[in-house]
């Protein structure tokens, strides 16, 4: 589970984007790496781009000893640019994205969507 | 047995049926055997040279160096797709590209003050590069045409060359008494025949490129900010008897996919604001249409966005209709920054 610790899902260039992310119905022994970003992505008519302005991946001992029934603190100052857009051929999206590596060598994502910026569409 | 085991994926949408994994591994496993095949060839063919030249099947000539050149070119390929695959499976795609970006901001600080730019926004630096006259900068102009002109000079002048051949080496077979009666009544005159129609369609190409003079388009702030006003010249050179002349600020969106094998890049026109139109009038050489106008960017636009597949590009265009003169269009990119960037401004420019 994603939490966005804010009034609403939406920020400004340099604000400072806080999470809680808690891992549930997951055995926490059956985990092998957990990767949280804070990223954009585009959808639409063109190939897909993604550009990551967070990264952090937990993995040995830092993640055993983690105990996972507390949520995980995400902090990231968020970037100037690019802003969320809703265009016709291109739409630019800012997500948290949780991807947990499984001992059986399968993943899981989870990822929680969020507003970069004032409204800008295609006018 | 099909339902855990599956020779062949189906594309559904976006996504593939059946496991990614083996896909990619069966990638990796091609493209290292395409590597190991180069280096079994190469390594065979230079030691077998080193060690008993005279029994080598290739001698050292042109052929021996082109085995070399596809040997190696297996090696390149093989590894960087090898490469690329165990990278692809190894790491997700957001380590891939938090990867990248350590390697980016290491190349950005040694050579440029990148950090002060927008992430994803294009480089300012070709358009602060010309001072303008009138303004703080010239802005550079593209021309559509300017490419079709040079790729035609090309092509006209090797038709033209092909031409003039064969029309000699028709007239020195009939000359010499051996006449080749198809080249000379047929296969010459075609040749000359649309050469002399491509020829007249490059001069004409080159008269409405060069008659009407140049467009410059000066402004008196870069990079244009969301929300701000700004000052803009238009100077139309020429010998013209206008008819029409606009400037639209255009914010297009440009999309590249790959469609099978081939790449395809889509543009559609999202925004178009007039911000100048000039109705009949006269120009002539030394004394230029020079028009001032000024202009707001709307609040709520999207800045410039660049990224490998995708694009958000803003530019001017002006249109012009003239008499005796076929209808023009020129473009002169800007860049468009988030609002709040005006502090760094200065920092991009230097």
């Amino acid at each position: 589970m994603i939490q966005l610790l804010g009034f609403q899902p939406g920020y400004m260039p340099g604000d400072e984007l806080k999470c809680h992310v808690q891992l549930q119905a997951i055995d926490p022994s059956s985990i092998t790496a957990v990767e949280t970003s804070v990223a954009w992505y585009t959808e639409g008519k063109g190939n897909e781009d993604l550009g990551v302005h967070f990264f952090q991946r937990l993995t040995g001992d830092t993640l055993h000893e983690r105990d996972w029934s507390k949520p995980l603190l995400v902090e990231s100052t968020l970037p100037e640019s690019p802003l969320s857009y809703e265009g016709r051929l291109l739409k630019i999206r800012w997500c948290i994205r949780v991807r947990v590596y499984l001992a059986d060598g399968t993943d899981m994502v989870a990822q929680e969507p969020f507003y970069l910026g004032t409204e800008t569409k295609e006018i | 047995m099909s339902r855990f085991f599956r020779l062949y994926g189906k594309k559904r949408g976006h996504r593939m049926s059946g496991w990614w994994l083996a896909g990619r591994v069966g990638e990796a496993f091609w493209f290292a055997a395409i590597c190991v095949l180069g280096v079994l060839s190469l390594s065979t063919m230079l030691v077998w040279q080193v060690l008993s030249p005279n029994t080598h099947a290739f001698p050292i000539a042109s052929g021996f160096w082109l085995l070399v050149l596809i040997s190696s070119s297996f090696i390149g390929i093989g590894a960087v797709g090898f490469f690329y695959r165990v990278l692809s499976v190894a790491y997700s795609d957001e380590h891939r590209s938090a990867l990248a970006n350590k390697t980016n901001d290491v190349k950005s600080t040694k050579t440029a003050k990148r950090d002060s730019l927008p992430p994803m926004v294009p480089n300012l630096q070709p358009f602060t590069d010309s001072p303008g006259v009138r303004l703080a900068f010239r802005l550079p102009g593209t021309r559509p045409e300017t490419r079709e002109l040079v790729l035609g000079s090309l092509f006209v002048l090797a038709w033209d060359a092909l031409a003039m051949f064969l029309t000699v080496f028709a007239f020195g077979k009939l000359f010499s008494g051996k006449p080749d009666w198809f080249l000379t009544l047929f296969a010459v005159p075609m040749f000359i025949y649309v050469g002399f129609r491509v020829t007249h369609w490059f001069f004409l190409g080159f008269l409405r490129a060069t008659g009407i003079g140049p467009t410059t388009i000066e402004i008196d702030d870069l990079p244009l900010t969301v929300g701000e006003s700004y000052k803009l010249s238009l100077v139309q050179y020429g010998r013209l008897a206008v008819k029409k002349l606009s400037i639209a600020l255009v914010c297009e969106e440009v999309a590249t996919y790959h469609f099978g094998t081939d790449t395809r890049t889509e543009r559609q026109e999202v925004f178009r604001r007039e911000v100048l139109e000039q109705g009949r009038c006269r120009i002539d050489w030394g004394r230029p249409l020079e028009l001032v106008c000024e202009f707001c960017l709307p609040d709520n636009a999207m800045h410039s966005f660049q990224s490998p597949h995708n694009a958000v590009a803003w530019k001017f265009i002006v249109e012009g209709e003239a008499n005796r003169w076929p209808s023009y269009c020129r473009s002169f990119p800007v860049v468009v920054y988030p609002r709040g960037q005006k502090t760094n401004r200065r920092a991009a420019r230097s």
